[in-house]
C-alpha cells in the first residue's frame, strides 16, 4: 500500500512547519507538500514547499496536481498584526483563503480527509458561560467579534462541503490560545508585556494548549480524523490572578469603561495589541470540554492548562533578569 | 440562582455593625480564631491585610484576596499571604479555592452562630460523598441562605463537605462578585455546568425559585414561587442524583422588602433594587441584614434514579417531580416556623 500524501498550508508558521518535518519523519508518509507565502522557518528534507497565495484561486490548479489524500488547513489568523496583516487582510486570509482551499480540494479527486486547525474563540467568552463547552454548544451566544464571525463562516463552509461530499472526512479542530516559549500568540505576547492590563475586579477562567501538545495533537489527528468538530485545549482551567502571580508581573487593573481605550492608546503606541476576542477572554475566561479529544481520536495532552503556564512561565523566568517574588519566597521549594 | 452584589464586600461590613456590641478594635496583633470572639477580628485583620495589599501596590482585587486569606489565621498568616501572592495555592477547574473558603469562614460562623443563631436538622440526609443536588427555597435579596447552608454542612455534617452552587448569571457580569462567587464555589446557573458538577460527584446546592424568590415581597414571605421549568428535574435525572430538599427558615426576615424600585433596577441592570426599612435610608448600613432567628432543614432524600435518564423527555414525569419537591419543602418550611415561634427570638 502506498504511504499517505499530505498537504499542509501554512508553511510558513511555526506549527506548519513543524508538522511537516513530523510528517517527512515518517515513513507512512509518502510525500509531504507545503502552502504559503513565506518560506519555512527552517530547512525541511523532503517537504514539497509550494509558494503560493492562499487566497488566490491559482491554488485550484496547484493542489490537484500535488494527488494529496489529506490537507492539513493551518492558515487561519488569529492574532491582530500577526505576519503584517491588516485585519481585513486577517479576514481575507481565514475566510477567501478557506473558500478557495475547499474549491480547490473539490477539484482534487484524490482528497480523503481535511483536517481544519480551527479555534475554540467559536464559542465566544461569556459572563455567565458553561464552564466547559462541548462540541455541540457553538450556537448559544451570538457572535460579538470579526473573529468569531469569521471561525463560524468557516465552520459552516467545511460542513456545507463535507455534507456535498460524505466520502471526505472533514475534522475541525477547534484549537484554545497556545502557549509556549516558541509561539507566538496572543497569550504569550500578553505576558511578555511589563505590565498587564487586566479588568478590575474579574479573575477569568482561562485554558490553553502547550504548543508541544499541540503540535502532538494535529500529528494525531492526521494519523486518526475523526468527523465533526473536537475540542482542543490542555485539561482543566486556570485563573488569570493566578497566571499573573506566577508570571510575577505586575498588573494594571482597569475598570471596564476604562479598559478599551487604554489598551487602544497602548496599540497605537505600538505598545501591545490585543484583539476584541482576547479582550473578552480576560474578562469572562473561556473552558471547553476535551472528552472528545482524549477518547476519540486518543490523544491524552501531556500537560494540564495550570502546567502549561507553569513551564511557559519557568521560561520566561530563565530569562528575567529581575527575579521574581514566586522564586524569591518558594525558593527551591517546587510549585504545588 | 442568588444574587449576591454585596457579597464580597461583607467582610467589611460586618465590622461596621460589630462595634456597637463589642469593645474598639484590638490593635494589629494576630487576630483570634475563635468564631464568637472573633469576627471583629477577622474582620480588622481582613481590612488590615487589604491595606497592606495596597500600599505594596498589587491592585485592589489581589489585596482583598490577600485581606481575606489574612483574616482568621495567625501563625504563618504572612508566609501564606506570601505564598497566594507568588500564585502558589490551589484552585480546582471551577475556580474553587479551598484555603480562601477557610479564610472567609469566621465571618460566616459568626452569622450561623452569633447572628442569625441557625439550628440545623436532618444534615444526615446529605451523602458524606458522591453526588447529590440540594434543592432549596430562596428568600432575602442576597443569597444568605446559600452561605448559611454551606456553613451547616461545614459545621455540622459529621464528614464536613463543600457544596456547590449554581448562581444568578447577573453576578458572574459583576466585578468581584464574579470572581468572589468562583472562589466560594459557585458556578453560573447552567443546566450543563449542574450536569458537568453532579457527574464530577460534587454536591450541588439549587435554588429553582431564583430571582423570583430572593426578590419577593416581605408580605409574600414563605410563599414558594415557581420553580421555573424543572430543570433541575431533568438535571437530577440525567445524572442519577438524589435530590435533597433543604427548607430554609428566617432568610425571609433579613431584609423585609417592602418594595421595588424598579427605575433603580433597569438602571443598574439587577433583577431588583429592594427598598427594606433599612435600605436605601441608612445607605451601606442598611445591608447589614436583620438578626432575625434560622431554622435550616435538610429533608429526606427523593432517589429518582429509577426512572433512568430517558425520563427528561417525559415532561408530565418532571412536572410531577418538581411539583413534589416543592410541596416538600413549603411543608417544611411551614412546620419550622411553627417550630422556630417568634422570627427574632
Amino acid at each position: 500500500m502506498a504511504g499517505r500524501r499530505v498537504l499542509v498550508t501554512g508553511i510558513g508558521s511555526h506549527l506548519g512547519c513543524e508538522l511537516a518535518a513530523r510528517l517527512e519523519a515518517d515513513p507512512a508518509y509518502e510525500y509531504v507538500a507545503g502552502l504559503d507565502t513565506r518560506p519555512p522557518p527552517r530547512a525541511l528534507e523532503r517537504t514539497d514547499f509550494i509558494e503560493a497565495d492562499i487566497r488566490s484561486p491559482v491554488i485550484s490548479k496547484l493542489i490537484p496536481a500535488t494527488e494529496v489524500d489529506t490537507v492539513v488547513h493551518n492558515q487561519i489568523v488569529r492574532r491582530p498584526g500577526a505576519a503584517g496583516l491588516s485585519p481585513q487582510q486577517a479576514h481575507d486570509v481565514n475566510v477567501v483563503g478557506s473558500l478557495q482551499l475547499l474549491s480547490a480540494c473539490e477539484r482534487t479527486e484524490t482528497v480523503r480527509t481535511i483536517v481544519i486547525r480551527g479555534s475554540a474563540g467559536i464559542y465566544g467568552a461569556e459572563p455567565a458561560a458553561p464552564q466547559f463547552f462541548t462540541e455541540e454548544m457553538t450556537k448559544l451566544y451570538a457572535p460579538r467579534t470579526r473573529f468569531q464571525r469569521d471561525v463560524a463562516e468557516i465552520e459552516n463552509y467545511f460542513e456545507t462541503y463535507s455534507r456535498r461530499r460524505p466520502q471526505v472526512t472533514c475534522m475541525m479542530l477547534r484549537y484554545q490560545p497556545s502557549i509556549g516559549p516558541s509561539v507566538d500568540s496572543q497569550i504569550t505576547r500578553y505576558l511578555s508585556l511589563p505590565v498587564l492590563p487586566t479588568y478590575l475586579g474579574f479573575d477569568p477562567r482561562l485554558q490553553f494548549i502547550h504548543e508541544r501538545d499541540g503540535l502532538d495533537a494535529l500529528v494525531a489527528s492526521v494519523r486518526n480524523p475523526v468527523r465533526g468538530a473536537v475540542n482542543v485545549a490542555a485539561p482543566g482551567t486556570i485563573g488569570l490572578t493566578r497566571i499573573v502571580r506566577l508570571s510575577g508581573k505586575l498588573t494594571l487593573p482597569l475598570l471596564p469603561s476604562a479598559f478599551a481605550p487604554v489598551v487602544g492608546t497602548a496599540s497605537r503606541a505600538g505598545l501591545a495589541s490585543l484583539s476584541p476576542d482576547f479582550e473578552r477572554l480576560l474578562r469572562y475566561g473561556r473552558g471547553v470540554d476535551v472528552t472528545r479529544l482524549t477518547e476519540e481520536v486518543g490523544f491524552e495532552p501531556a500537560f494540564t492548562a495550570r502546567a502549561a503556564v507553569e513551564d511557559y512561565v519557568e521560561t520566561l523566568a530563565g530569562r528575567r533578569v529581575v527575579p521574581s517574588p514566586r522564586h524569591a519566597v518558594t525558593g527551591s521549594g517546587s510549585p504545588r | 440562582m442568588t444574587d449576591a452584589r454585596t457579597r464580597t464586600s461583607a467582610p467589611p461590613r460586618a465590622e461596621g455593625q460589630a462595634p456597637p456590641a463589642t469593645s474598639p478594635p484590638p490593635p494589629t496583633d494576630a487576630p483570634q480564631r475563635s468564631a464568637a470572639a472573633g469576627p471583629l477580628a477577622a474582620a480588622t485583620a481582613f481590612l488590615r491585610a487589604a491595606r497592606e495589599g495596597l500600599e505594596s501596590g498589587v491592585g485592589l482585587a489581589d489585596a482583598l484576596a490577600r485581606g481575606s486569606t489574612a483574616a482568621g489565621t495567625s501563625p504563618g498568616q504572612e508566609a501564606r499571604s506570601l505564598r497566594r501572592l507568588a500564585g502558589n495555592y490551589d484552585e480546582d477547574d471551577w475556580g474553587f479555592d479551598e484555603e480562601y473558603v477557610a479564610a472567609v469562614r469566621p465571618l460566616f460562623d459568626f452569622m450561623y452562630d452569633g447572628w442569625w443563631r441557625v439550628e440545623t436538622t436532618g444534615v444526615e440526609n446529605v451523602p458524606a460523598r458522591g453526588r447529590a443536588l440540594m434543592v432549596a427555597n430562596h428568600a432575602g435579596i442576597l443569597p444568605w441562605d446559600a452561605t448559611m447552608i454551606a456553613a451547616a454542612l461545614l459545621r455540622e455534617h459529621p464528614e464536613p463537605r463543600h457544596a456547590r452552587f449554581l448562581v444568578l448569571n447577573w453576578a458572574f457580569q459583576l466585578p468581584w462578585v464574579s470572581a468572589f462567587m468562583r472562589k466560594v464555589g459557585g458556578v453560573a446557573a447552567s443546566p450543563y455546568n449542574a450536569e458537568r458538577l453532579l457527574r464530577e460527584d460534587h454536591l450541588v446546592a439549587v435554588f429553582p425559585e431564583g430571582v423570583k424568590g430572593a426578590g419577593k415581597d416581605f408580605a409574600d414571605r414563605y410563599r414558594l414561587q415557581r420553580f421555573g421549568r424543572g430543570g433541575f428535574v431533568e438535571v437530577a435525572l440525567r445524572t442519577g442524583a438524589p435530590i435533597i430538599p433543604v427548607a430554609v427558615v428566617g432568610s425571609e426576615e433579613t431584609y423585609p422588602k417592602l418594595g421595588d424600585a424598579k427605575p433603580l433596577a433597569r438602571l443598574t441592570g439587577a433583577p431588583y433594587f429592594p427598598v427594606t426599612p433599612t435600605f436605601p435610608l441608612l445607605g451601606p448600613l442598611g445591608v447589614v441584614p436583620l438578626p432575625s432567628k434560622w431554622r435550616i432543614e435538610f429533608c429526606d432524600p427523593i432517589d429518582i434514579s429509577q426512572h433512568g435518564p430517558d425520563a427528561v423527555d417525559d415532561r408530565s414525569l418532571v412536572f410531577e417531580i418538581t411539583e413534589h419537591v416543592r410541596e416538600t419543602i413549603q411543608q417544611r418550611v411551614y412546620a419550622n416556623l411553627v417550630t422556630r415561634g417568634s422570627a427574632f427570638f
